[in-house]
């Protein structure tokens, strides 16, 4: 049975997921995510005028690399009015896992990252008000907090927020790929 | 003296060259003639760990036909240590073994592989001709990278 576990959760390659979004087109919002109480909830009924949607992981050193700058944000943006969606995609974690420092949402059969064409934890959309994806990337340009440079998620809110621009738009980053389930 | 060179030689031979867009080319058009597994790693990656092994065998079983394994490390500066200690543990002290070290992670991810997230392990198999026609994101069953190399050899 275990074997059999494994296989089924053995990571597609990237040819089995959705190519990712490109900028400006229609967030995905069909589709239903769990809470750490087991509760369901309807991702566009969690979505605000600006929503930063986030693939995150227990188990990824590089997102927890990341948990102190992202409890910051979130803390910071959610202040302005932003909402935060947490997801956890990875087939071998719960919901609960990192649900006591933001409420985080499992992903049931990695749908939303396939949905979304997300590959990576952490790994950040942000959406504005008509659901138009503004931001795909990283959370910033380094792993190691003393070498950022170019903070693209914090900007990207900010622009967002005050009708501006956003660049960049599109950035990158070393992380974990995310753990799928695979699809037959 | 002679007792000096021979205290050097191991570190050498686990050395890692640093690598941006530009040396990237340079590596893949240096390995033209073979058919070539890059293999994008990291210490933090514990699938890239568990890869490894099976690389450095199957390395060994397809190298008369002329299959090459190249590694390139994605860790950070301070992980240096800790990567070549990994890479002698799991019998990959041989292969060539290159570390990222781009002026601009995004650029460099970008120009290897434009639907390439930065996602680990990424492994990615070009032609004798030094022409990329295979990428795998995320985790790989090994059968699945020996049946793609086995086509191009």
């Amino acid at each position: 049975v275990r074997t059999a576990l494994a296989v089924l959760a053995l990571s597609c390659a990237v040819a089995a997921h959705a190519d990712d979004l490109s900028i400006g087109s229609p967030a995905p919002a069909d589709f239903e995510v769990t809470a750490a109480d087991g509760s369901h909830a309807a991702f566009a009924s969690l979505k605000g005028p600006v929503t930063v949607v986030a693939f995150v992981s227990a188990k990824c050193p590089v997102a927890n690399a990341y948990l102190q700058r992202m409890i910051d944000l979130y803390k910071d943006y959610s202040a302005k009015g932003v909402h935060f969606v947490f997801l956890n995609s990875n087939s071998n974690e719960t919901a609960a896992d990192l649900a006591t420092v933001f409420p985080v949402y499992k992903d049931p059969n990695n749908r939303a990252a396939d949905l979304f064409g997300a590959q990576t934890t952490p790994e950040f959309f942000v959406l504005d008000n008509v659901n138009a994806v503004r931001y795909h990337g990283a959370f910033d340009d380094s792993q190691n907090a003393a070498r950022v440079r170019v903070h693209g998620l914090q900007s990207a809110l900010d622009a967002v927020l005050s009708g501006r621009a956003v660049s960049p738009e599109r950035t990158k980053a070393f992380g974990c790929s995310i753990h799928r389930v695979r699809h037959s | 003296m002679k007792f000096l060179f021979l205290l050097a030689l191991p570190l050498a031979a686990q050395s890692f060259t640093p690598v941006d867009e530009a040396g990237y080319q340079k590596l893949v058009q240096s390995q033209k003639g073979s058919v070539v597994v890059i293999d994008f790693w990291a210490t933090y990656c514990k699938p890239c760990r568990a890869e490894m092994p099976q690389l450095v065998k199957l390395e060994a079983k397809l190298h008369a036909k002329g299959m090459r394994v190249v590694t390139v490390s994605a860790d950070e500066p301070e992980a240096m240590a800790a990567a070549k200690k990994f890479l002698a543990e799991a019998g990959a002290a041989a292969l060539p073994a290159y570390v990222k070290r781009p002026k601009d992670d995004d650029k460099f991810i970008d120009a290897i592989d434009p639907k390439w997230q930065g996602a680990l392990p990424a492994l990615f198999i070009y032609d004798r001709g030094g022409k990329k026609v295979r990428s795998f994101i995320g985790e790989t069953a090994i059968a699945d990278i020996e049946a793609a190399l086995q086509k191009l050899l």
